[in-house]
């Protein structure tokens, strides 16, 4: 009888479900560092998965120029959409078990959280370790867990302080002159005077990564990880104060647009008209004016981050990302090939070519990356007032800069802080106090995870 | 449905020949397909969440699960983030789906009272919003509600006022909005479709026997929509309940941090699984709300739904 | 009543009936004009024919504005290019040169990303036809079994149904993703199709249409002359099924259409599957990209392209989803 016959598929779907329950605990020996089982990069071979976005639109192109160059290799390259669209489809194809890509792109700060449940490949056997001094020391640094490297970083942000021109001088501001920021609260007394604001800070999970970046740059070590030990210090240390400090601040006397958060829509709206009149945002950033603020051409101009202390020249990463090898990966070797292509290899060029913000000194450092008659450069600098952007960039990306820590649960310290800091910024409570709730907050979900957390 | 009908139904049933000593299965040939994709895509997904509800993921572990009864249960009624978010689908359903379903109420009412001049355009109007995908609605929406971007910024231009839709205090009618316009026409058109099976002839009758228009509306027509509230009521409760997709999709457009990562029940589950790496308390989320659900859309309308089942 | 119906019989009977109907329409219609005529002259007030109202009428305008201005909202800012639509962001006005503009809009949609947008389209043709088509004929099925049948679990199901469908969609993608991913469908096709072919609603519709539309008294008279199930089934209660098969459809079709949330769990990872929904999510989200270039107009334009053939749909069936929903009016 064909009605028994779908009752027999029927139920063997349900038998699958109890067996794949059974998997998916045994699929739990995963061990941090997990160690590639093919090495042989010389000899790869296949067809290979990559998920990840495609910000220039390029992807395609780089990829048939790798295919040409590695015969025998094969690239599907899938388009995920985001970085947060991405890392969730990888935790899902892993907890699967199935449908996991072979190479990855991954935000920078998302590296580690892979990286720790074993699901990266600890990138040492390839030779990937010796390449650290190839690349700026920003992203570097952010991408290796208990001193090994997991991945490559594809681009970078150094911070920046992009600011519109047009609105500084009728505020009688010289944005050439904000050496610290001193300097830049001084300056946005006078811009909040002509009604601008220098700035918009929110405080929600989208203004995220520009904190990190300037409590980075101000010496904070607000998290400490050491294998499944964690220390929290969000309300003495020195930096992280000094920063908080600072933004309270600007908060109490109506200075920043505490109401607009990045990349909302009010946002792209208030870069346009002119009402957000600087930004301090990774070097990226020139792609997205040039199509997010069209009014405002020829009126935007960047130049180095301020400092906390005059004199000195700190750099600190917002954003960047780079490519993984999956563990469970069939072709690992080709895997590696392609990431070792696109990072440092020829495909890193194309990639710069493409607007992407390379992160390999060897680029930064090149005199084409500066030309400003470089196609891809005119555009941008006539956006830019005729300013040599990519110089600036550049000198910003070979600043050094601290080592930070990121929490391996990032994803989840993204959002609480976007929950916990608001509250701040709508002057609910003092930022400190907000601090605190997060770090709070930062510890209960480290202990349920299953870390030693302890809060100072 | 009306009792007219459902009288029907009974005596047609009874006609069935059936054999008390036997079972009768034949219904089973026409039910299976359904069922089969049923349990399928919903049954063994919810067995599953019951199971996965005892057991914690901890990422320190290398991601490992272990058994934990029932600490996820306890850590959700102690968890004021969750309650917060029920709260606030509760306040919405309360006010909503009564707005939206008394005006698709009316406006079937008017449709069927044939004294519109174009019934057939206003019939199409109102059910069109029902084909726009709720992603592409809020997004319109959001763009009209922009107080510094969209048409409420530029009515605040023209009449020089600063009214923001999207701030806090108001938000949740601003949501609303948007659901009464997506589903008022697909509940409008339930009822209408009930409204239209009543006999012509049952009007004539009745306007040969003295009766107002009014009293045609309340003696004949509102019993006939009582009988398709049961299933509106249900669906509409069930929908808000599950709120997700227009605060998602407006959390970029509001002010600040306005939608938090708890706004709703939903969209809290949403962030446990996918950024919180907490499937399992997501799991023990989803079993609360649905029992939450299931108990006010039980109590709500379980006497219609006896009826129906007859 | 014959032994069996054949082909022709049954195309016979549905001739006279439609004749019939034409017939009945013609005829109402000349009553109610008639019966205006009388009106007119004494006055009398007949509520199955009433006089049109203008005040009702404008307090429906009213409603029909709020229901249409979205729509024209969302065509006006299709005739914007990017920068006209940063700048005088979403006014009312449309842009500078809106029908050229618009086109521009219309064929880069089509041939940005090597033309991603036409495939997405088309997969999204194909969950309509495969899963709500499915989803429809499931449906049909099983509202015909609850509304004519009496069998074991009858009672049950709908109470498991109404029980499911409280369970919050969103918690259970984590589960459902698994499973799909146990049996190899997803980023598939199937991984959308599949639960495509649920539709509770449906269900429901088909059974309250069933227990109206088909007569007890027929399918008995089938059965005393020895047809199976089936056969009764296709040849006698389908037909009569028809008018409720279109509006079960609308509403799969919608539901298929509109499907956002699983298929963004189900297919993350194989873009050439995408839906148009998800499509057009990914192109709202480059804004929000490092690095990436914001296409609102593409979005914008894309979502106008993507509710037309809706849009088309409910007008061209609208002659039958009414008579559908009437149905019940049949029976005098």
């Amino acid at each position: 009888m064909r009605t028994a016959k779908k009752i027999m598929a029927a139920s063997a779907a349900v038998a699958s479900m109890f067996a794949f329950t059974a998997c998916g605990e045994s699929n739990t020996n995963a061990t941090p560092g997990a160690q590639p089982t093919d090495t042989n990069t010389a000899e790869a071979k296949g067809e290979i998965t990559f998920w990840g976005w495609d910000s220039g639109n390029a992807m395609g192109d780089i990829i048939a120029a790798f295919e040409k160059a590695n015969p025998g290799i094969t690239v599907n390259f899938n388009n995920t959409g985001t970085a947060e669209k991405t890392s969730t489809a990888l935790t899902n194809a892993i907890s699967a078990g199935k449908g996991a890509p072979d190479v990855v792109m991954l935000e920078d700060p998302t590296v580690t959280q892979f990286a720790v449940t074993g699901d990266l490949l600890d990138l040492t056997a390839f030779g990937a370790d010796k390449l650290a001094d190839d690349y700026a020391a920003g992203p570097w640094n952010k991408l290796q867990y208990n001193n090994a490297p997991y991945a490559l970083p594809i681009d970078s942000g150094p911070e920046m302080f992009f600011y519109n021109k047009a609105v500084f001088d009728k505020a009688g501001v010289d944005g050439e002159s904000i050496k610290t920021w001193d300097d830049y609260y001084e300056a946005a007394k006078k811009i909040r005077a002509t009604g601008a604001y220098i700035t918009n800070m929110a405080g929600t999970s989208n203004d995220y990564q520009p904190f990190t970046a300037q409590a980075w740059q101000a010496g904070a070590q607000p998290w400490k990880v050491d294998g499944t030990k964690i220390t929290i210090n969000m309300s003495s240390d020195a930096g992280l104060k000094k920063y908080t400090d600072f933004v309270q601040k600007l908060i109490d006397e109506d200075l920043v647009d505490t109401k607009t958060s990045n990349w909302s829509d009010a946002w792209n709206r208030g870069l346009n008209d002119g009402s957000i009149a600087s930004l301090t945002i990774g070097a990226w950033m020139p792609t997205n004016l040039i199509s997010g603020a069209p009014d405002q051409a020829g009126n935007w101009r960047v130049a180095q981050l301020p400092q906390w202390e005059s004199g000195k020249e700190v750099s600190a990463e917002d954003g960047g990302s780079a490519l993984a090898v999956v563990k469970s990966s069939a072709s690992q070797a080709a895997a590696y090939k392609f990431i070792e292509y696109l990072t440092h290899g020829d495909g890193a060029q194309l990639m710069a070519d493409t607007g992407t913000f390379p992160s390999l000194k060897k680029i930064l450092s090149s005199s084409a990356f500066t030309d400003p008659n470089n196609e891809a450069n005119k555009k941008t600098n006539d956006y830019f007032g005729g300013q040599n952007v990519n110089q600036v960039l550049a000198e910003a990306a070979q600043r050094p800069t601290e080592k930070f820590q990121y929490l391996p649960y990032n994803p989840f310290a993204q959002t609480a802080y976007g929950d916990e800091v608001s509250k701040a910024y709508t002057k609910e409570i003092t930022l400190a106090e907000a601090m605190k709730n997060y770090a709070n907050k930062l510890a209960e979900q480290g202990k349920s995870q299953g870390y030693d957390v302890t809060v100072e | 449905m009306s009792q007219q009908t459902s009288v029907a139904r009974d005596r047609g049933a009874d006609a069935i020949p059936v054999n008390k000593h036997r079972r009768d299965w034949r219904g089973w040939k026409f039910m299976w397909p359904f069922a089969v994709i049923f349990v399928l895509v919903f049954i063994i997904p919810i067995v599953y969440a019951v199971y996965i509800s005892f057991f914690k993921r901890k990422l320190a572990l290398g991601n490992r699960t272990v058994f934990v009864g029932f600490d996820n249960y306890i850590r959700l009624f102690q968890d004021q983030q969750f309650w917060q978010g029920v709260g606030r689908v509760a306040a919405f359903t309360v006010i909503q789906v009564p707005v939206m379903l008394v005006l698709a109420a009316l406006m079937a009412l008017a449709l069927d009272s044939m004294k519109l001049h174009g019934t057939k355009f206003f019939r199409i109007s109102t059910f069109l919003p029902y084909a726009v995908p709720a992603v592409v609605s809020t997004m319109i929406w959001g763009f009209v509600y922009g107080a510094k971007y969209g048409l409420v910024g530029s009515l605040n231009d023209l009449l020089g006022t600063h009214f923001d839709v999207l701030d806090p205090s108001v938000l949740l009618v601003a949501i609303g909005n948007i659901n009464t316009w997506e589903f008022t026409g697909y509940n409008m058109l339930i009822f209408y479709s009930a409204l239209s099976t009543i006999p012509h002839s049952l009007y004539e009758a009745a306007a040969i026997d003295g009766a107002t228009e009014w009293q045609i509306v309340r003696r004949i027509k509102m019993p006939e929509l009582r009988g398709s509230l049961a299933i509106t009521v249900i669906f509409s409760i069930v929908g808000s309940f599950q709120l997700f997709n227009e605060p998602q999709i407006l959390k970029t457009m509001v002010p600040g941090n306005a939608i938090n990562t708890s706004y709703t029940p939903n969209i809290y589950a949403y962030n446990l699984s996918f950024t919180a790496n907490d499937s399992n308390y997501a799991a023990a989320l989803a079993i609360v709300m649905a029992v939450i659900t299931m108990i006010i859309a039980y109590a709500v309308q379980l006497k219609s739904m006896k009826e129906q089942m007859k | 009543m014959s032994k069996n119906y054949t082909a022709a019989d049954l195309k016979a009977m549905e001739r006279n009936a439609r004749k019939a109907a034409k017939a009945q329409a013609k005829r109402v219609a000349r009553d109610e004009a008639a019966e205006r005529k009388r009106f007119a002259k004494n006055g009398f007030s007949n509520p199955a024919n009433p006089t049109r109202s203008l005040g009702l009428t404008i307090v429906c305008a009213i409603f029909a504005i709020y229901c249409l201005f979205p729509f024209y909202y969302l065509l006006v800012n299709a005739t914007k290019t990017q920068s006209e639509f940063m700048s005088k962001l979403f006014g009312l006005a449309p842009g500078h040169n809106p029908f050229a503009t618009l086109w521009d809009n219309i064929v880069t949609v089509f041939t940005y990303q090597n033309g991603i947008f036409g495939r997405w389209f088309l997969n999204t043709i194909l969950y309509v036809v495969v899963g709500a088509g499915g989803a429809t004929f499931l449906a049909i099925m099983g509202g015909y079994a609850l509304a004519k049948f009496r069998f074991p679990g009858r009672k049950l199901v709908f109470a498991i149904i109404i029980g499911s469908i409280s369970v919050p969609g969103i918690a259970l993608a984590v589960p459902q993703f698994l499973l799909f991913a146990k049996l190899n469908l997803t980023q598939s096709p199937w991984a959308m199709i599949i639960p495509s072919l649920v539709s509770t609603f449906g269900l429901y519709l088909m059974w309250i249409f069933s227990d109206q539309a088909v007569p007890d008294e027929l399918l008995e008279a089938a059965r005393v002359d020895g047809a199976g199930e089936f056969r009764t089934f296709f040849q006698i209660s389908l037909p009569l099924l028809a008018p409720g098969i279109v509006t079960t459809a609308l509403f799969t079709i919608v539901a298929t259409w509109n499907n956002y949330f699983l298929p963004l769990i189900m297919l993350t990872g194989s873009q050439q599957w995408y839906p148009l929904t998800i499509g057009l999510n990914q192109w709202n989200d480059q804004a929000n990209t490092a690095g990436g270039q914001a296409i609102q107009n593409l979005v914008i334009t894309g979502s106008l392209i993507t509710i037309i053939p809706l849009v088309i749909a409910f007008l061209l069936l609208q002659k039958y989803w009414q008579s559908g929903l009437a149905a019940g009016a049949v029976k005098e």
